[in-house]
């Protein structure tokens, strides 16, 4: 499968970056697609000074498409809300660029929660506590960053290439294009896994699904479509998807996307 | 202004004290006897009359028409510093507390990484034992968040944050939490707004988002399959509607379900596996801000149980909330 992401790159900032908690994150950015550089200051000075240099200049030369930032920089009682003062900078200097907060307290302390509220409320800026899972962290950077990449996986043995316009199924180390999902086939498959990309739980509901099918009977001709793609991904992976696989329908409201898993 | 007026008393005491110590010795040279007296003792009767009478007015007349501001004003600035100073120890609890935890996931995390990098197959007991530590994880962020919140609702004059929000993305938010907790065990959380296009509201989202995780945290927990959030509006309000196909709530326990501290290890004098905080402070909340939570529970045979929690709040309500605050 090529790269989701490209060269796109992500920036860390953050004291503990050999600390496994960070490091497992990274692993899953990296596994993401995304490049991860972590910014590392150079020795001297202060810890929080020397983070808030590095990391500018990081962001000045590198052009990331993202920061995830710590808040706390250091023991030091001036570097322990070092991250809100680097974010209010960047925020200056890059007001599109999205930052990723991590935060180690369950609702923030009063300056925290200061800087939060003076933030415009679509500004991309949002914040996630340490503790959070890599995957927990990956959705939300996926939804601050805004963009659906070209390629998105549908579980481990599919994807979806927007571009070609088409759903490959991986046979070793080659892929083969799905026969007969095309047209609005595609458009249907690709809006159930571009929700699922931002938001796994999600519903696509009908309303957004029913531009993509023909007739007076809309919903019958999208249930019909919806059967057609089922049975088709299943030939290319040799299973027969049921009711309650891969798409499924949910309280008759709309359907969501269910990747199968490997 | 109190303290001013008992130097003052205490002065014109002296004063009334020295009257009456020099009186025997130089009333009689200086004034003219009256009624047999000479006038400095009654000058310093007098004036010891009238401190002692002032001081003890100063003391016994605020409470007689109402305390005086000032001292009020001192009572609530030292409850709200007090109630900051105990937000920052929670705040540093938390951190430092969180400290272990954070090393303890990073070497699991890192542990999985190994086992499944090695060429022998994760043993389903291992993956298991592993699934379990990061089970614990949402648990530690909802209880900690919790304890700060019932520290907040104890604390007078909690500030009402009103601030724009995006009720969809909180959702989402949610959802990102439980939905890797929920596959492991083999459910999963669906979710869905009518409109599509939400909108924005005016509230306070932290205590939203606080209320919405307890309610997904305790469904999560109990569902036997499937979990599912709706986000509703009309003209004036908007509904959260969290729904499992668990066993159900029996009636003598749903009763019980907004208690503090209860949970059904209580009632069956069972070791306790929550805190029973979780739907109190959901509940404490949702009341606070102008609206309402529910529940509607079924507890029958397969396949018609279920629980539903039905979150209402003022899509503007932050104004009625203000009022009663």
């Amino acid at each position: 499968m090529p790269n989701a992401k490209g060269l796109e790159k992500i920036i860390i900032v953050d004291d503990e970056w050999e600390s496994p908690i960070v490091t497992a994150v990274r692993r899953r950015l990296d596994e993401e697609g995304w490049h991860t550089l972590v910014i590392v200051p150079e020795a001297g000075g202060s810890i929080g000074d020397e983070f808030e240099a590095s990391a500018l200049y990081a962001i000045e030369e590198e052009l990331p498409v993202g920061v995830l930032l710590d808040i706390r920089l250091g023991e030091y009682r001036e570097d322990q809300f070092k991250g809100l003062e680097i974010l209010q900078k960047i925020v200056e200097q890059h007001p599109k660029l999205p930052v990723l907060m991590f935060t180690q307290y369950a609702q923030g302390p009063d300056r925290e929660r200061a800087v939060r509220g003076s933030l415009k409320w679509d500004a991309p800026v949002d914040f996630i506590d340490k503790l959070a899972s890599p995957d927990e962290v990956v959705l939300r950077l996926r939804r601050l960053i805004g963009r659906t990449p070209e390629i998105i996986p549908i579980g481990g043995d599919l994807y979806l290439d927007a571009n070609a316009k088409a759903v490959y199924v991986k046979r070793g180390e080659d892929s083969v294009i799905v026969d007969d999902i095309h047209g609005m086939k595609f458009e249907i498959i690709r809006e159930l896994a571009a929700t699922w990309y931002r938001s796994p739980g999600e519903l696509v509901p009908f309303s957004r699904l029913e531009r993509y099918s023909e007739g007076e009977e809309a919903r019958a001709s999208l249930r019909v479509r919806i059967r057609e793609i089922k049975v088709s991904l299943g030939r290319a992976l040799g299973v027969a998807f049921g009711a309650g696989d891969l798409i499924i329908n949910v309280r008759d409201q709309g359907y969501r996307l269910v990747p199968p898993k490997t | 202004m109190l303290w001013w007026l008992r130097i003052f008393a205490g002065l014109v005491l002296v004063g009334g004290v020295v009257g009456l110590a020099l009186a025997p010795f130089i009333g009689k040279s200086l004034f003219v006897e009256l009624w047999g007296v000479e006038p400095l003792s009654y000058l310093g009767g007098l004036l010891v009359v009238a401190a002692l009478g002032g001081t003890t007015l100063t003391y016994y007349l605020p409470r007689l028409l109402g305390r005086d501001k000032a001292e009020v004003d001192t009572d609530q600035q030292t409850a709200e510093k007090w109630g900051q100073l105990t937000q920052q120890y929670f705040e540093l609890f938390n951190h430092d507390l969180g400290r272990p935890l954070r090393r303890i996931l990073g070497k699991e995390r890192e542990l999985r990484l190994l086992l499944q990098s090695s060429e022998s197959e994760l043993y389903p007991e291992v993956k298991g034992l592993l699934d379990e530590i990061e089970s614990q994880t949402p648990s530690f962020r909802l209880m900690m968040s919790n304890i700060q919140v019932m520290v907040q609702l104890e604390a007078p004059n909690l500030p009402i944050k009103i601030q724009p929000v995006e009720p969809t993305e909180l959702i989402r938010r949610i959802v990102d939490r439980y939905s890797l907790l929920a596959s492991e065990a083999h459910k999963e959380i669906t979710w869905w707004s009518e409109p599509t296009e939400f909108g924005l509201i005016y509230c306070d989202g932290s205590a939203i988002e606080h209320i919405v995780t307890n309610l997904v945290d305790n469904t999560v927990r109990f569902a036997t399959e499937h979990v599912e959030i709706k986000l509703t509006k009309n003209l004036t309000d908007f509904f959260v509607r969290v729904w499992d196909d668990g066993p159900g709530i029996p009636p003598h326990y749903a009763q019980h379900i907004f208690d503090r501290g209860w949970t059904p290890e209580v009632a069956r004098s069972e070791e306790k596996t929550s805190s029973g905080l979780g739907l109190f402070i959901a509940h404490t909340l949702a009341k606070k801000y102008g609206g309402d939570l529910t529940l509607e529970s079924i507890s029958a045979p397969e396949p018609d149980h279920h629980t539903t929690f039905l979150l209402s709040l003022p899509l503007n309500g932050n104004a009625t909330a203000l009022e009663s605050s």
